[in-house]
């Protein structure tokens, strides 16, 4: 009589016929199915505040227990970028829809290039929350990026390099699961992609209207858990406005019209 | 004697050009050796002339054969044996000790460190070497004046006139020997005595708290250190408890089968006393000591201890709440500091300044954290601002059709980028109160350089940040940010 048949960890809500699972079991079935860590129930996913953002991604927000890979993408003429203006303040957006605590930011040191700078970021958190930590090598930022995510305390762990290891990128993801804390990985270049991660977004400045509104293409290009969406690579126009502090995704129509005359000059 | 000579006479004589700094560290290193048995060790300062007469030790006999220690060994017997048995018996295992590392050593023991120097060096019989029964007067009386530590000319003069045994000094009046010779002899006497203090100057600050623990056979292996060090770090931590203090620094010293010692020490931010969360911070470093061939006693010390705060702020004020005040994140930090160095686990704080570069700073994770709310305060008072500031601004060539025009084309590190938006300027001028790099104010009459800062964005949709320094006719341009 009992078949496991392949529809056997289907939730509970299509299967009306059996018994409903008890909340334990449920919470075991999730974390077989590695989309949720148990040790943080209430804190799953953490929105977006854009619906048609959020609709695409699982628990309808950026899963706290999980591996994110944010890279700066190349410049609508198709240029690679000169910096990641824009995945860092994508980064930055995100790290302010997180729940309080400290913030462990790692990065590796480079003479030449531009550090973070306080007074900007307090658009999106209290940069008081910044714990900031300077490794020279991967594997260093590596383990201190693991050690950030087994400490209580700890809201999100972002990790600033342009090492891509499998293994390590594995092990992150483990402990982001098991602790329930987010880990985000910011590429300053497009880099070998983590596969375990479970969203790979692509950011890369667009042309804004007024200087005030940065726009930011975004584009979601591995959504592990998700809801599959009709575009392969899902991706949005997004508008932070400096004063009111809001980001929002411009619409379709929107952004035909501003999109247009460039093309127009490009062919030209 | 010259070489040449004492060859004649003895052919087969073995000869070593003299080297008083390896003479030097070797003192230095039995010295270190010799923190086994208390924390109290000075090398013997070798009398007062040779440092007074600026005489080559090795000519005064000071390093080499005279070499001598000085160890207050005062409460530290019990380690060893029950009262005066212990005492002994410390003695006994330092000469043994020593000889077996292959040092001629003579070691004795008495209750001020003049009688010890003079007992090491003129007793005649073995006995005497141990706390001489009938007090210090009777055990020097029958020593050589020699053994005082004098300045030579005074010695010489106490045997001409015929003052030999240190017990001829007793019935000389005491006014007339200090006129006559100075405060010298008098102190010496009276320090062999016990008659006037006589500190030992250590040569590394002694720790209040320390804990030590000796093994019977030599270990070795990685897992018997880090148990070692954890039951060190109970004992050491109930000695906290009780004195209500926490270790800001901790040392452990692993004492090699073959003399040498091997340190390592660990930092916390604030005072701790939690041994599981010391014993994390221990992990990192035991990794590095080496038990070389075996490891006989290891000793933990504090040498850096703060009241204990417990888990209270510092602070009283409600307002300055440390957002990184949560447990967690303070180990976390002492974790990440103890890998990476002071200056790589840091937190941001706002400065007071218009200046962008000088508006934020850094500061290792013991100090006070910003006020909640000071960074936003500090932006919204500021006009916009890049997410990413280059630490030194870059200079860009810049096409402009007026010079006091926004650029229409710029380029940075040989890139073209065609402006398509800009925003400004914000002026924003040097800071005349705050004295130049030479150390002086700027002159009332000077104007002080300006900087104009425009936002711009390319006709990619970039979003720079630059800026235009001196004179409109000599005008330079700089790129300084990046924004989001």
């Amino acid at each position: 009589m009992s078949v496991i048949s392949p529809n056997a960890f289907a939730s509970p809500a299509t299967d009306s016929q059996g018994p409903v699972l008890p909340p334990l079991l449920r919470e075991q079935v999730r974390r077989l199915e590695r989309a949720h860590s148990a040790e943080r129930p209430g804190r799953a996913a953490a929105p977006l505040g854009l619906a048609e953002i959020d609709r695409l991604l699982p628990d309808g927000g950026l899963l706290t227990g999980a591996l994110h890979e944010i890279e700066a993408g190349p410049s609508p003429s198709g240029r690679v970028a000169p910096h990641d203006g824009a995945a860092l303040g994508f980064t930055a957006f995100l790290l302010g829809r997180l729940g309080p605590g400290t913030l462990l930011w790692c990065r590796q040191p480079s003479g030449a290039d531009a550090a973070l700078y306080a007074p900007a970021l307090a658009a999106w958190f209290d940069p008081a929350r910044l714990l900031m930590v300077t490794a020279r090598r991967d594997e260093d930022l590596f383990w201190a990026m693991e050690e950030g995510l087994r400490t209580p305390g700890i809201a999100a762990v972002v990790g600033e390099t342009r090492a891509a290891d499998p293994t390590a990128g594995r092990r992150l993801s483990l402990a982001a699961e098991k602790n329930g804390v987010p880990a985000l990985l910011l590429r300053p270049q497009p880099a070998p992609p983590q596969s375990v991660c479970a969203t790979r977004w692509r950011v890369a400045s667009a042309p804004s209207l007024d200087l005030t509104q940065s726009r930011w293409r975004v584009e979601l290009r591995r959504n592990r858990f998700g809801m599959p969406s009709a575009e392969e690579t899902p991706s949005w126009l997004l508008e932070w406005n400096d004063e009111t502090r809001r980001l929002a995704v411009v619409s379709q129509a929107q952004h035909g019209s501003t999109g247009a005359p460039r093309r127009q000059r490009l062919v030209g | 004697m010259r070489l040449a000579d004492s060859r004649t006479l003895l052919p087969d004589l073995v000869t070593a050009p003299v080297e008083p700094q390896a003479d030097r560290r070797l003192i230095e290193t039995l010295a270190s050796w010799c923190d086994r048995y208390t924390p109290w060790v000075a090398v013997d300062p070798l009398g007062d002339a040779v440092a007074q007469e600026d005489i080559d030790p090795c000519s005064a006999g000071g390093f080499g054969g005279d070499a001598g220690l000085l160890l207050d060994v005062t409460g530290c017997g019990h380690l060893f044996g029950p009262g005066e048995a212990g005492e002994r018996a410390l003695l006994a295992d330092l000469t043994e000790r020593l000889s077996r590392h292959d040092f001629t050593c003579r070691a004795a023991m008495a209750d001020t460190a003049g009688t010890a120097w003079a007992l090491a060096r003129f007793a005649e019989k073995q006995a005497d070497l141990f706390c001489p029964p009938k007090g210090p007067r009777e055990a020097l009386a029958a020593l050589p004046v020699d053994g005082l530590r004098l300045d030579r000319p005074i010695l010489e003069t106490f045997l001409k006139l015929g003052l030999r045994r240190i017990g001829d000094l007793y019935p000389l009046p005491r006014a007339p020997l200090a006129r006559r010779f100075g405060d010298q002899p008098l102190t010496r006497l009276d320090q062999a005595l016990g008659r006037i203090d006589e500190p030992i100057e250590p040569r590394r600050p002694p720790p209040t708290f320390r804990t030590r623990l000796a093994f019977a056979e030599p270990i070795g292996r990685p897992e018997d250190i880090a148990a070692a060090t954890s039951r060190l770090l109970a004992a050491l931590c109930r000695q906290f408890e009780q004195a209500s203090v926490g270790a800001r620094q901790l040392e452990i010293a692993l004492y090699r089968v073959d003399g040498s010692i091997d340190r390592t020490a660990i930092g916390t931010s604030r005072p701790n006393r939690d041994s599981p969360k010391l014993m994390k911070l221990f992990e990192e470093k035991l990794g590095e000591l080496d038990p070389g061939f075996g490891v006989e006693l290891m000793i933990l010390s504090a040498p850096e201890v703060e009241e204990w705060t417990g888990s209270q702020d510092a602070l009283p004020e409600a307002a300055v709440r440390n957002p990184l005040a949560e447990d967690g994140t303070i180990d976390l930090a002492d974790r990440l500091t103890l890998r990476f160095g002071k200056d790589n686990v840091v937190r941001l704080l706002p400065r007071d300044s218009h200046i962008p570069e000088r508006v934020q700073t850094t500061a290792p994770i013991s100090a006070p954290a910003a006020v909640e709310g000071a960074w936003s305060r500090l932006a919204s008072m500021k006009g916009a601002r890049p997410t990413r500031l280059l630490q030194r601004p870059e200079p860009v060539e810049v096409t402009a059709l007026l010079p006091d025009e926004p650029p229409r084309q710029f380029t940075w590190r040989r890139h073209a980028h065609k402006v398509a938006k800009v925003e400004g300027p914000e002026r924003i001028a040097d800071e005349w109160w705050r004295p130049r790099p030479g150390g002086k104010t700027m002159p009332a009459n000077v104007i002080p350089p300006v900087r104009d800062y425009y936002r711009i964005e390319d006709d990619d949709g970039g979003r720079f940040w630059l800026f235009r320094d001196g004179p409109l006719n000599a005008a330079k341009w700089f790129l300084h940010g990046f924004c989001a």
